[in-house]
């Protein structure tokens, strides 16, 4: 009985290992698939008999992305907007979890289910009457108009996260800092910030993906002048049909920043999502 | 896992009502601070009505309005339609075919999703450490890649003249691929639509599940597997239980998520989906932008969050059931 019980497991070991593998293979190809063209010259993108290498590999497609109008515009723009946004966030945010994870207070469990359900709600439903009111406040076509917009689309989420985080600091410290004689003030100032410093910058690199990841609200309110690197990602698309070699590139550049954060804050994001389902 | 959901660990806070010392001060202390949660969440509260309950309730009366473009430049109300635009939309054949081309969307891709996401996270427990870390790898490379670019990467795959994907394809003996347009036939559209949706979806629930898997004790599997349980048993009557509340929660994010298909759609369309391309989010959107119906474009948008809203309810209240909320 030993035996081939021990057999079938090596030879299921080996099966479940080619699977794994395949299975690499087939979910990184796309991804390999972008590097492989972003680095091909344009004579090698465009055949008919693609190349599973770059077989002259150049940067050009890089520079002529960069090259191409609003790029530079629009990185800037991409990086104040997203900034100011999670700035803002992450301030208004950071009160608002202290309350709910510290105190109970009537309409707290209302305060909670809005946070949670409004995260669902399809943020581009909003747009229209968004899209009216800023019109008529002359937000659009700036950058201010996006920033409110993408303040008020990263701080659901801001909010649960961060409240998740200060819960995680024992109340126990908060009352020894009380009792030796701290302040309301001082005690959130010296025991719950510092303690909750990782989760903040975890959930402010949440946010600046959420924000810079999105192209239709800004290619709705603004004009390429005003527009982020997505929107204009989009535009050169659509417009300039089949440069694939420089959208590529461009993905690339674009998508860099975010991949870099993702990787870090990784484990955070499940969390905050399926919180209380998992417990490791 | 990690310090977010520790809180489960956290003690039970003692009730405001009833303090546990019968301390005159700290009764007082407790009582006191009543304000102070108000104040701090205030700002979040004044932007929420501000920015999210006020352009609902704007959606909710432009649906009831006629608002053209004239009105948007002259800055004058709208005239009132009553029920109108919901009676042309749910008159019309084509929002029906798009409704039920969403949901029919949404059904076959959770379901393929979060059968594969489950298998994946199964084999990750099977396979040595090695294929495991880089199978994580992969996996957080596809979740990194913002929505949009990996839509262009498709695009680009599947391009009739140039995409790798017909070549591979005409490689095999036989098959004349070249040339080969994806997107003539809907039904080739979508699978093509299906396949992004799931393979960007995977990494989020496969990595989900696999941790929700480590809760299954391993003696109780071993027993299983002393007591003669066939793997399938084991999965069904062992593995499911204990992972439902987490397969509940995924399932019921990736419906929401994909219910509400839009960058996909549009990216892979080039921004100006066909009709038979066309989903609730989309066609939204178009009748708004395209063609300046503000308040078709509302009511719709606003069917579309009614059709949704049992869903979200069930998200919320499942949240509060974990438990950790409170």
């Amino acid at each position: 009985m030993s035996t081939p019980r021990s057999q079938r497991t090596r030879a299921g070991t080996v099966a479940a290992n080619t699977a794994g593998v395949l299975f690499v293979v087939v979910m990184a190809f796309p991804v390999y698939w972008v590097l492989n063209t972003a680095f091909k010259p344009a004579s090698e993108v465009l055949s008919f008999t693609p190349s599973f290498f770059p077989q002259h590999p150049t940067l050009d497609n890089f520079r002529s992305a960069i090259k191409a109008p609003f790029f530079l515009v629009d990185l800037r723009n991409g990086l104040i907007i997203t900034s100011m946004a999670v700035v803002g966030a992450i301030v208004v945010g950071f009160l608002a979890a202290l309350a709910i994870a510290r105190f109970r207070f009537y309409g707290r469990r209302a305060l909670i289910m809005v946070i949670l359900g409004v995260q669902l709600v399809p943020f581009l439903s909003l747009l229209i009457p968004l899209y009216l009111m800023l019109n008529r406040a002359n937000l659009t076509n700036s950058l201010i108009g996006v920033t409110i917009t993408y303040l008020v689309l990263i701080l659901p989420y801001t909010v649960w996260m961060l409240r998740g985080f200060i819960s995680a600091v024992p109340r126990e410290l908060d009352e020894a800092a009380l009792v030796d004689g701290c302040s309301r003030w001082q005690t959130f100032y010296r025991i719950i910030l510092p303690l909750t410093g990782p989760g903040l910058v975890a959930t402010s690199i949440y946010g600046f993906i959420q924000a810079w990841n999105e192209f239709i609200i800004i290619n709705t309110l603004n004009n390429p002048e005003t527009q982020n690197l997505m929107a204009w990602l989009l535009q050169n698309q659509t417009q300039r049909g089949t440069a694939w070699g420089p959208l590529m590139a461009g993905a690339l550049i674009t998508s860099l920043p975010v991949v870099v954060f993702f990787l870090v804050v990784q484990r955070n994001i499940t969390v905050g999502l399926t919180a209380g389902a998992v417990k490791g | 896992m990690h310090a977010v959901d520790s809180p489960a660990t956290a003690p039970p806070a003692p009730a405001p009502t009833a303090p546990s010392t019968p301390d005159r001060h700290r009764a007082r202390r407790r009582r006191r601070p009543q304000w102070t949660p108000l104040f701090l969440a205030l700002p979040t509260l004044v932007i929420l009505a501000g920015l999210l309950a006020y352009p609902l309730g704007r959606m909710l009366v432009l649906s009831f309005q006629d608002m053209t473009l004239r009105h948007l430049f002259t800055g004058t109300t709208p005239p009132w339609v009553g029920f109108d635009n919901y009676t042309q939309i749910l008159t019309d054949g084509v929002f029906w075919s798009v409704v039920l081309r969403t949901a029919v969307f949404t059904v076959v891709s959770v379901a393929i999703s979060v059968a594969l996401g489950l298998a994946v996270a199964l084999l990750m427990q099977r396979v040595s450490s090695g294929v495991r870390i880089a199978m994580v790898i992969a996996m957080m490379f596809v979740w990194a890649i913002p929505q949009l670019v990996s839509a262009q990467i498709f695009k680009w795959m599947v391009d009739a003249d140039f995409g790798v994907l017909n070549y591979m394809i005409d490689q095999i003996p036989g098959v004349d691929f070249a040339n080969h347009s994806w997107f003539a036939d809907s039904t080739q559209g979508w699978i093509v639509i299906t396949t992004l949706v799931v393979w960007a979806g995977i990494p989020f629930l496969a990595i989900t599940l696999h941790a929700g898997l480590t809760q299954v004790p391993q003696d109780m599997r071993e027993a299983a597997l002393v007591d003669g349980a066939s793997p399938w048993q084991t999965l069904r009557n062992i593995i499911l239980p204990i992972l439902r509340p987490l397969l509940v929660i995924v399932t019921t994010l990736s419906v929401i998520w994909n219910f509400g298909l839009f960058t996909q759609v549009w990216a892979l369309r080039d921004a100006k989906p066909e009709q038979e391309y066309q989903t609730l989010a989309t066609y939204a959107f178009t009748q708004a932008f395209a063609r300046n119906e503000y308040s078709l474009g509302s009511a719709i948008s606003v069917i579309t969050v009614l059709l949704m809203l049992g869903v979200m309810a069930f998200y919320v209240r499942q949240m509060f059931q974990i438990g950790d909320v409170d």
